[in-house]
């Protein structure tokens, strides 16, 4: 009998202590389901439809009243069993309760109730409406009887888990083959910049799927909506690149914006060499040599290669200086500000505007100097010891001189 | 002048110390010494230039503890404030450390220079006892001043080190959690190593290098085997002014050694990083360091750290005791072995040094 | 001059050399320097007066940069300068009052707590005195 430890193991789910929201272990369906299908009903202790009080009839209906043992008197259809609900239905059902505002907000007036009508914007919820089973319904992302929060770290939707939620069906070639989909792109953005931070550092603050693509109304950005989403965490870059388009007059809606230069889904960290006319260039890809944007960039890439050399010589030079058992901390916090302002002048590449670049180029080059001219004054500071020290080895060699004279004088007598 | 004094101390500043003082005593024994000349004079003015380095030791530690914190949580940055902020403190500093490195090395050459001339032969045994004592005495401050920095060599090396003591079987676990302050390296490590290196050792080291300076002054110098008469020079000015140049010579070495390779100060130790790779103790612990790491893990069924431990104990008595064990005197003849067992020491502790320094598997 | 007395004088004036150049690093190194220790655990931000209220100024902490905020009110607060999320510098917004940084976005309030964007913790705070007019700030 494997309900009696079932049973066990759905009293011991964290109940929320609540009048009506006690976990319903007393039902019908639980006693015989619990012996049908031990792993479907065990997977409820974990549900937070079910800790708070829900159970099988409320979305399936039919008769829960305990000690009823026959299947028919269970399952009746007056008191409105539906069995297992189509994929078709399946948003319709869930949405009987979460797209109504009142019942939710008893459970969690947080919550938002327009998922369904989200869902219907996505290419996944139109194609359900149309009939087509096979696009993601609720249950595919959300899971069916062991539904986590969506805060709830072990949740298939959580953060970390959710790329790879995505994945089932998106890395999958079968699935996707008949739509004609890509299906590299799980793959490509594990290999980026944000899945290392959200994956291996876990920075939860690092985008996943949803955040740029929607959690309900999953569509990809529209063409003219790339910068507004990069945008959002990236504030500063989308900012500058709107200013282009008003400065140069030009209509960028029909490019893809941060995608010419950045991936969309394997974004890497910004190499240097992306800036300028050489191989690597990301510029060149459209600006030929002729371009004024062409000697523009090359210009840009020059100030920026500046900059980076500079510092390393000041930092190097200190560095020496230091080894040397000179004091050089003060002027090594001077050079922090150069760090800042090649931070600043990576952010303001996507202003493509020369002259605001070069300036912020030049005052971080003028800090890299103030530098490498603190670690010469270092290494003069050291000539000057050794100069010191030259000058006191001469009085002992004067010292020894005149001992060795006097002792002589001495023995001789 | 006042009754009951000395009839005639002599006129002026002087008379007036002699008759409160009687200091002429000292200044004519001392104008009575005698140094004997014979080939190996030379190695006579070792002892001189190991008070002299330790007087500079004394000297700039006492400098050093102005401004030294401590605790774990400033002193590195004290030390890196004295080699940075503090005007010649970097000066100071550096000289401490040479200065330490050069003491240890003058006080072997010495050691062994007496124990091949035989200086420790009667009556000079206590002579030779209290050195063998101050040479202890000041491997420990050695072992504990290379804590003070708290960076990750030392804080690593000390952990190495008094891992060591506390495997000693009976008293070992006791002698580890009272070297360390604890069962583990900490900031309270540091505080007791300090308190160890500028009081404990110091009033030891008074005590013995007392006794040790009057011993010698009470038996003058010894002469090697076999001379029993001989020419001698006389102490004050011929071998003094000798000893200065000497000193001056030391001086000069130390302020080149510590103007053009000043003395690094490394990283701030971590307690929770793992230990980098190539740990070492100080170069005078290395054949010691590099001996236990010789031995195989096991020796008829005895852990083979332990039969090291064991025998540097038994050596380091044998060494204190040399002069009740070498019976040549009663013998009237010059003990070859001695000098053998000497020598094969020596070759022993360069070969382990240098072993620590190869590269190839540690 | 004869040669003994010369000698005496060559020997007893590099002699006083000597000392002199032993003697005039130990002087100087007695003669406590312009900051008495090493500025790890306490620093000097500015002197009363330096800010306006509603102004800020990053200066170094020990080898960090930290940020002194003087608030509209004239109170002075004092946090760690390196943002929470990527480590890049912040800076105090009066506009906004409150402390920005310009990488991702992030924002704290004047108490240091991270309110918006990703940085994922406060910003360490210290305590800051007002002393015979020196703002000096300490770790807590």
């Amino acid at each position: 009998m494997a309900a009696g430890p079932l049973l066990a193991l759905l009293l011991l789910a964290e109940p929320v202590a609540a009048k009506d929201t006690t976990p319903r272990t007393d039902t019908s369906c639980v006693s015989c389901h619990g012996q049908i299908d031990a792993e479907m009903v065990g997977a409820l202790a974990n549900d937070v439809h079910f800790q708070k009080g829900l159970s099988c009839h409320d979305c399936h209906g039919g008769n829960p009243a305990s000690g009823i043992d026959d299947p028919a008197l269970a399952h009746d259809k007056k008191k409105g069993w539906t069995g297992k609900p189509s994929r078709l239905q399946v948003p319709g059902l869930c949405a009987r309760c979460h797209a109504d505002a009142a019942f939710m907000k008893r459970f969690n007036p947080h919550l938002r109730v327009d998922q369904l009508s989200e869902y219907r914007t996505s290419v996944h919820g139109k194609k359900n409406a149309e009939g087509d089973p096979r696009p993601a319904i609720c249950v595919d992302c959300h899971g069916v009887h062991g539904i986590r929060a969506v805060s709830d770290p072990r949740s298939s939707v959580y953060p970390t888990n959710l790329a790879p939620t995505c994945a089932r069906c998106h890395a999958s070639a079968d699935v996707m083959k008949p739509y004609n989909l890509a299906t590299n792109q799980y793959e490509s953005y594990r290999t980026s910049v944000h899945a290392k931070a959200l994956h291996d550092k876990g920075d939860l603050s690092a985008p996943t799927c949803n955040d740029c693509h929607g959690s309900h109304g999953a569509v990809p950005p529209g063409v003219g909506a790339v910068a507004n989403v990069c945008g959002s965490c990236h504030g500063r870059e989308a900012t500058l690149f709107r200013e282009t388009e008003a400065k140069k007059k030009m209509d960028l809606s029909l490019c893809i914006q941060c995608m010419v230069c950045h991936d969309n889904h394997a974004v890497q960290p910004p190499k240097p060499e992306m800036l300028g006319v050489g191989p690597q260039s990301t510029c060149t890809g459209c600006h030929s040599p002729g371009d004024p944007e062409y000697q523009m960039a090359a210009d840009m890439a020059n100030a920026a290669a500046t900059l980076r050399e500079r510092l390393a010589t000041a930092k190097d030079t200190l560095d020496r200086a230091e080894r040397a058992g000179m004091e050089v901390s003060a002027d090594r916090f001077a050079l922090q500000e150069g760090q800042n302002k090649l931070v600043e002048v990576r952010v303001l590449t996507h202003s493509f505007d020369r002259e605001r670049f070069l300036a912020a180029a030049g005052e971080g080059t003028a800090v890299a100097d103030g530098g490498i001219a603190a670690g010469r004054r270092a290494f003069r500071e050291l000539r000057n010891r050794r100069l010191g020290l030259g000058v006191s080895l001469l009085v002992i060699l004067a010292v020894i001189t005149g001992l060795y004279l006097k002792l002589r004088q001495i023995e001789k007598a | 002048m006042s009754e009951g004094g000395r009839a005639d101390a002599g006129p002026g500043l002087r008379g007036w110390l002699e008759e409160r003082t009687g200091v002429s005593l000292i200044l004519d024994l001392a104008h009575k010494k005698t140094v004997p000349l014979h080939r190996h004079t030379i190695w006579y003015y070792l002892g001189g230039m190991t008070l002299f380095l330790f007087t500079i030791q004394v000297a700039t530690g006492i400098l050093l503890l102005l401004y030294y914190r401590s605790s774990s949580d400033e002193a590195f940055e004290s030390i890196q404030f004295i080699m940075t902020k503090v005007p010649f403190g970097w000066l100071i500093r550096s000289i401490h450390s040479w200065s330490a490195n050069l003491l240890v090395f003058v006080l072997f050459v010495h050691m062994f220079s007496v124990f091949f001339l035989k200086a420790y032969r009667r009556p000079r045994e206590l002579t030779w006892v209290t050195g063998a004592l101050l040479l202890f005495v000041m491997l420990a401050f050695g072992f504990s001043g290379y804590l003070l920095p708290w960076n990750t060599l030392a804080f690593f090396a000390t952990q190495v080190g008094t891992e060591v003591a506390g495997s000693v079987p009976g008293m070992g676990r006791f002698m580890l959690r009272f070297l360390r302050g604890g069962e583990h390296v900490t900031g309270g490590t540091l505080t007791r190593f300090y308190g160890i290196h500028v009081a404990v050792l110091p009033a030891l080291t008074t005590a013995l290098l007392l006794l040790h300076l009057l011993l010698v002054q009470r038996h003058g110098m010894s002469r090697p085997p076999g001379q029993n008469e001989g020419r001698t020079m006389p102490f004050v000015p011929n071998f003094l002014l000798r000893d200065c140049i000497g000193w001056c010579v030391a001086l000069g070495l130390l302020a080149a050694l510590a103007a053009l390779f000043p003395w690094e100060l490394g990283t701030k130790a971590d307690p929770f990083a793992p230990a980098p790779a190539g740990i070492r103790p100080e170069w005078y612990f290395g054949w010691m360091f590099q001996t236990l790491k010789l031995l195989p893990g096991h020796v008829l069924g005895i852990e083979g750290e332990l039969i090291g431990i064991f025998a540097f104990g038994v050596g380091g008595l044998l060494f204190v005791l040399a002069p009740f064990l070498d019976r040549s005197q009663e013998k009237r003849r010059v003990s070859l072995g001695f000098t053998v067992a000497g020598a094969i020491v020596i070759a022993y502790m360069a070969v382990m040094t240098v072993l620590v320094y190869l590269p190839g598997k540690p | 001059m004869s040669r003994r007395k010369f000698l005496d004088w060559f020997l007893g004036t590099s002699v006083g050399a000597m000392c002199a150049s032993v003697l005039y690093p130990i002087f100087r190194y007695l003669v406590p320097p312009d900051v008495p220790e090493a500025q790890t655990n306490r620093a000097v931000a500015a002197r009363e007066g330096d800010l306006k209220p509603n102004e800020s100024k990053v200066f170094p902490f020990g080898s960090q940069p930290a940020i002194l905020i003087r608030g509209a009110d004239g109170t002075y607060h004092a946090f760690s300068a390196t943002c929470t999320h990527l480590n890049c510098t912040v800076q105090y917004r009066g506009d906004l009052r409150q402390i920005w940084c310009a990488c991702h976005n992030g924002f704290y309030d004047l108490a240091g707590a991270n309110v918006s964007g990703p940085p994922p913790r406060p910003l360490e705070q210290f305590t800051v005195h007002v002393t015979e007019g020196e703002i000096v700030v300490s770790k807590s």
